[in-house]
């Protein structure tokens, strides 16, 4: 069964997330490799920035506090996208999804305690190869009214 | 002393995806699709097991770019296709090559490809402010 393209320019949201210091440290060293184990979020790997999880280190660096992870704002950004794909008029099963773009833009840090707000639309559904194609564009913006990322994200329906 | 970046300039980043990994990335990220969490379910639509997250490849392409240029606040765009899956126990190698450098900003293609030579990611381009 097709996806129903009349469903194309739809919108949803706003969905508002607050960034927590330890949820960013969470997603920032499960990025980075750590080992969870009891209790999150592990032991930094080498590698990992300390402006992402040292909050002494991060005030006397560039941004003057902790930040995310860039991708961290998948955490919040997915949200229209995942409201579109759970869309009971689309009738997907959800199991039958697999991720096929990201696009991802950010136009600046987020720091602990920041609020976004994240709406977005579907921008096109087709159908490729005997698969269903639905692209979600988001746009989060914070407490300030900033955007400060934009989204596009391709989702491919199998069996659709 | 700043670094200083040229067209051309390569860069090589690993990451294993170990047996829990989709577990601990399902739970900083909130994405617990079972086809990620679950073998049984990855097996029951078809993909023969439980898969990563692909925005977690993707996470771990804007982690290759923000370590070259030192400094993870300075990723500003980030573009990829998932070409293939990233299965638990795969070893993903992140090879990046620096293909402008503009107004301040630098661009990187990326390419990721698993222990059997397959690329998991296609197309990827990642661009960093680099003032």
């Amino acid at each position: 069964m097709a996806l129903d393209k009349s469903l194309i320019g739809r919108e949803y949201g706003p969905f508002v997330y607050t960034l927590g210091a330890e949820k960013m440290r969470e997603f920032a060293l499960a990025i980075g490799g750590a080992q969870p184990g009891a209790g999150t979020p592990g032991e930094p790997p080498p590698h990992v920035s300390p402006l992402l999880y040292d909050a002494q280190a991060a005030k006397a660096g560039p941004y003057g506090d902790l930040i995310a992870f860039p991708s961290f704002a998948v955490v919040f950004a997915i949200r229209p996208f995942s409201a579109a794909l759970t869309d009971p008029q689309l009738g997907i099963q959800i199991t039958n999804v697999v991720h096929g773009e990201q696009e991802l833009e950010f136009l600046d840090v987020m720091r602990p305690g920041d609020v976004m707000t994240s709406t977005g639309r579907i921008a096109d559904i087709y159908e490729k190869a005997r698969m269903g194609f639905i692209v979600v564009t988001s746009e989060s913006r914070n407490q300030h009214g900033t955007v400060v990322v934009k989204g596009t994200w391709t989702g491919v329906v199998r069996n659709s | 002393m700043p670094r200083t970046f040229q067209p051309g300039d390569t860069f090589t980043h690993v990451r294993e995806c170990d047996r829990y990994r989709p577990v601990y990335y399902a739970g900083a990220s909130g994405d617990f699709n079972p086809i990620h969490i679950d073998p049984e379910a990855g097996k029951a639509v078809g993909l023969g097991g439980n898969i990563l997250q692909g925005l977690c490849t993707l996470g771990w392409a804007v982690e290759a770019v923000g370590n070259f240029v030192g400094d993870p606040g300075r990723v500003r765009r980030v573009r990829v296709r998932f070409s293939k899956p990233v299965r638990p126990e795969d070893t993903i190698t992140f090879q990046g090559r620096v293909t402008a450098i503009q107004d301040g900003r630098l661009t990187a293609e990326v390419s990721a490809t698993n222990q059997r030579g397959e690329d998991v990611l296609k197309g990827a381009v990642v661009e960093a402010s680099i003032e």
